[in-house]
């Protein structure tokens, strides 16, 4: 398998004002005092590019990118403008919270080519927002969604499943989303991680995990009612409006290369996964004492390589074209994983659809049940 | 050496009464070890003995020790201190004219105590009572030599107080051997007949033999032969224990000692087998048996892969252990393994902690069960090592199983508790006595299975570790027993399946289905966990199926770690056992071990 020049390239911003009780990523909140340090390691990590390259899709991702002041995100955006230069029609996004959205930011946005804007609203209802330590107010929602009339492609990630919720309320907060048409939907069920607040408190029981049967429920009806909308169900997780899908997100599942710089940041360049540090502090202080960031890295190829893609692939509902497997890995999936595949078409977890093998809905809803057989 | 100077004798005693400091001080005080020879426990010198802290393998020694104007040789026969190797110890008394009971000044007489006691008896021995650990603050010497003498008829007067530990009483010890155990008889022109009464393997020498001359003379360079193993041999080296291997010329009748010859494993040493001159027509000894195994389990690799690793390490095991034997089988569950014959549940806890140090191959245990008997409709008779021989029910004419007696000792105040237990286990009682005014001895017939399913461990914590037991395999009787299966999703795992009486089934059948639903991960699928006898259902769990297990989020930082979470998970399946579909963690094998608080 030949490993082309990676086309995208993803930038890890850390910042936030707090820590939400869910939250297990590379994020610190309440230092801003280290932004200006952040902003001369990240510039010092894409200067070890070499040259400029060239992209066709950009992710500023985090944490929150928009918790950087005006000027400081500004010097990012020159810098990303510098290094990863986009070509005409590339996908540009940065995450946003809603409290940050304002004329200015969105003019920044605009200013700098950025495309595509991805709220971290999660949900409409006050007593989820409060529960999941949110400090923004729905209707702050209807006002970012006015305020980017002008960005080309919005998205919002709603979380389900939050301890208490009932289905009636989900489907409401569905209807509410909805109202806006959003290009682009991400919907999570809520998973309590180790190393958040929420772990601790649901291991005293302060905090009760909503029942697997509902879970069940909550993503079959935001399954319905999106797909009812129009929204095309395109990955685990993920909702479009035709042609509004996530191209960078579909590099990763595609097996695609990609860049990242940024604490935690994980990208893959000539068949290696690297992880820079998670922790904000000894990345900057690594950089800057000119040093490498990178924390583990990996040479992924050969069989190990095509079951990844297999894997990751399969995780879009579209499923695998079997000659687009056999083009990007150079095995055919029969060879790779026939038996078990047969297994599970027997199962009624796979299907082949259009020649193309699937997932079935059941499927979907075990697949991660599925992928240990397949890796 | 004159007959007349020769003591032969063993020191019997409950587990933990100190017979191997004893032992040990034996030697140093007689100077046939120096104090810094001494290791802990001489005589065990097996790594998993000094682990333990008990003696497996009987050893033997002979010291020297001046009396008066007269030099002694002591030959000191070492004993396995268990009950499931009762045959060798019987074997090792033999060779002896006398016996050191030895009783810990605390414990007193325990169940171990009275059998090893009855036993000396029973041979006719010469038998010098010893309390030993007087010392100790809190020894009750004058209750204890009370049991002795309310269990055995043995007066104060010939009691020996000592303390092994500080050395205590040893001198007084030698005088009592050397004048209450009479010197062993035989003559030395006779023709040879030698007790074999112990082997061991030694890597550059092959097998050790050691026999006790009870007739005649043997010499280095003789032909010999064994009369049982019908095997003819010439002897390269003769000698005695000091505890080295002291070559010498000859060992005259009455004396101990060790014979080599070329013999390249112990399967051709049989205990309690007789040494003669090749040729010679003379009538073997009394008491021979072959080796009776009366536990069975299958032993599989966990990974098929160490099959030949692990058949290679039994058969190691086997060559310094004739006792143990072992066959290829196939399990549908488990794949290829093998079914282990004991003599006891402790030998098959021995020589699984012997494979565990002495290989690498990870193990899977099936239950174990003792052998049982079936008469069939049609007059066969068979022994049934494990459950997939059993017949159908319609076939069965009678099912026997081993019955054992079993002997207690408790504190008073502990005898309800065990009779609650035995009557429980369908036990039957045959006497009830006191030993001392606190102590009582019960006295049970009781299924050796049920025995070995748990009766130890409900003996310990309902007498709170002051009961003791002992047993002996006193035959068979009929029951009304029955083969449980184990199905999952309607498929029959073989290596679950386990022989019980009908009567328990039902409780054990939902004890392992309910450990079964544990350890059984949900699958996609729902998955029925049955117990079965015949086609009768008997007990049901129900894993239910996975309903919703999606990831959320994966996006470029999330797949390195997503990818080694499911590779791991994926690990995991490989080393489970699938049946039709379902995957089983080998855990669950042992789930009908489970004893839990699912019995009564």
């Amino acid at each position: 398998m030949t490993m082309p020049v990676p086309r995208s390239a993803y930038i890890h911003v850390p910042f936030c004002r707090h820590r939400c009780g869910y939250c297990n990523f590379t994020v610190i909140a309440g230092r801003d005092d280290l932004h200006a340090s952040y902003l001369q390691a990240l510039q010092m990590e894409l200067e070890t590019l070499g040259a400029p390259q060239e992209m066709e899709t950009v992710f500023l991702g985090g944490g929150t990118p928009t918790q950087l002041h005006p000027d400081e995100l500004r010097r990012l955006f020159d810098l990303i403008a510098y290094w990863f230069p986009m070509v005409t029609e590339g996908e540009y996004t940065i995450e946003a919270n809603p409290e940050d959205i304002d004329e200015e930011s969105v003019a920044l946005f605009q200013e700098y080519g950025v495309n595509r804007v991805s709220l971290g609203g999660q949900s409409f209802d006050m007593d989820k927002l409060t529960l999941l330590e949110r400090s923004h107010q729905p209707s702050q929602l209807e006002q970012c969604f006015t305020l980017l009339k002008s960005i080309p492609s919005v998205s919002m990630d709603l979380i389900f499943g939050v301890p208490g919720e009932t289905l009636a309320q989900w489907s409401a907060d569905l209807d509410s989303l909805l109202i806006f048409r959003p290009t682009h939907i991400s919907t999570y069920g809520l998973t309590i991680e180790k190393g958040t607040s929420f772990w601790s408190r649901f291991e005293r029981g302060d905090l009760l995990e909503v029942d697997e049967e509902l879970q069940r429920q909550f993503y079959i009806e935001a399954r319905q009612r999106l797909s009812a909308a129009g929204y095309h169900h395109y990955e685990v997780s993920n909702f479009a409006r035709p042609g509004f899908e996530c191209r960078h997100n579909q590099a990763y599942w595609f097996g695609d290369p990609y860049f990242a710089v940024g604490p935690g940041a994980a990208s893959f360049v000539n068949g290696y996964r690297e992880v820079n540090h998670r922790s904000t502090t000894t990345y900057i202080s690594k950089v800057l004492a000119g040093e490498s960031p990178v924390a583990e890295s990996e040479l992924v190829s050969g069989e190990e390589l095509h079951r990844e893609v297999l894997v990751f692939a399969l995780r879009r509902l579209d499923g695998i074209n079997p000659d687009w497997f056999f083009q990007k890995t150079g095995v055919t999936i029969e060879s790779l994983a026939g038996d078990q595949i047969t297994k599970f078409v027997n199962q009624g977890l796979l299907r082949w659809h259009d020649g193309r093998l699937c997932l079935t809905e059941e499927g979907l809803l075990v697949s991660d049940s599925l992928w240990p057989y397949l890796l | 050496m004159d007959c007349r100077n020769i003591r032969n004798f063993s020191i019997i005693a409950h587990i933990d009464h100190g017979k191997s400091t004893l032992a040990d001080r034996l030697l140093e005080f007689t100077g046939t070890v120096s104090e810094r020879e001494l290791k802990e426990q001489m005589l065990d010198d097996m790594q998993l003995e000094r682990d333990r802290g008990i003696t497996i393998k009987a050893r033997s020694v002979s010291v020297e020790y001046k009396h008066g104007n007269t030099t002694y040789q002591l030959n000191l026969i070492d004993t396995p201190g268990h009950v499931d190797f009762q045959y060798e110890v019987s074997r090792a008394l033999t060779c002896c004219e006398g016996a050191l009971l030895l009783v810990d000044a605390f414990q007193g007489v325990e169940a171990q105590t009275v059998a090893n006691g009855y036993n000396a008896f029973d041979h006719d021995l010469a038998i010098i009572p010893v309390i030993n650990k007087i010392d100790l603050d809190y020894a009750r010497v004058d209750e204890v030599v009370e049991e002795i003498e309310q269990q055995f008829g043995l007066g104060d007067a010939e009691v020996q107080k000592v303390s092994a530990k500080e050395g205590i009483g040893i001198e007084g010890l030698l005088e009592a051997v050397i004048e209450h155990v009479p010197p062993p008889t035989g003559d030395p022109a006779a023709e040879l007949r030698a007790m074999v009464f112990d082997s061991h393997y030694d890597e550059f020498r092959g097998a050790i033999t050691y026999i006790r001359v009870m007739e005649g003379t043997i010499g280095k360079g003789d032909k010999i032969q064994f009369v049982r193993a019908g095997s003819v041999h010439d002897v390269i080296e003769i000698g005695q224990f000091t505890p080295q291997q002291t070559p010498c010329d000859a060992l005259h009748a009455g004396q101990v000692g060790y014979v080599i010859c070329n013999i390249k494993s112990l399967d051709m040493i049989h205990i309690g087998d007789t040494l003669c001159l090749n040729k010679s027509e003379v009538e073997p000894l009394p008491g021979y048996q072959e080796p009776k195994r009366m536990v069975y389990c299958g032993l599989y690799p966990s990974d098929g892969q160490d099959f030949k690793e692990l058949r290679d390490a039994l058969g190691r095991l086997k060559i310094n252990d004739p006792s143990f034997e072992f066959e290829a089988e196939t399990s549908e569950a488990l794949g290829f393994g093998f079914r282990c014959g004991f003599l006891g549940l402790l030998h098959m806890e021995i020589v699984q902690q012997r494979l565990e140090q002495e290989s690498d191959v990870d193990l899977i245990q099936t239950a174990p069960n003792v052998t049982y008997e079936v008469t069939k409709k049609d007059g066969t008779e068979m022994r049934i090592h494990r459950p997939q021989e059993v017949p159908e029910p319609g076939d069965i004419l009678e099912f026997r199983q081993p019955i054992v007696r079993v002997n207690f000792i408790t504190p008073g105040e502990y005898v309800g508790a065990i009779m609650k237990l035995c009557n429980e286990r369908r036990g039957v009682q045959q006497s009830q006595e006191y030993i001392s005014p606190t102590r009582m001895m019960l006295c049970y017939d009781l299924p050796l299975a049920e025995v070995i399913y748990d009766l130890h461990d409900k003996l310990k914590s309902a007498t709170r570790g002051y009961g003791t037991m002992d047993y002996e395999i006193i035959g068979y009787q009929a029951a009304d027993l029955v083969r449980m299966d184990i199905l999952v999703n309607g498929n029959r795992v073989d290596a679950l399946s386990v022989i019980c009486h009908r009567a328990d089934s039902q409780v054990r059948g939902r004890a392992v289905c309910k450990k079964l639903k544990q350890e059984i991960d949900r699958h996609m699928f729902e998955v029925a966990v049955q117990a079965a006898i015949g086609a009768k259902i008997i007990a049901r769990e129900t894993v239910r199926a996975l309903r919703k297990n999606v990831t959320a989020k994966c996006y470029g930082g999330d797949i390195s770690r997503k990818k080694k979470l499911w590779a791991k998970q994926r690990e995991g399946k490989k080393r489970m056992k699938s049946i039709g579909s379902v995957d089983i963690p080998q855990k669950a094998f042992m789930a009908v071990l489970d004893k839990g608080q699912d019995k009564k």
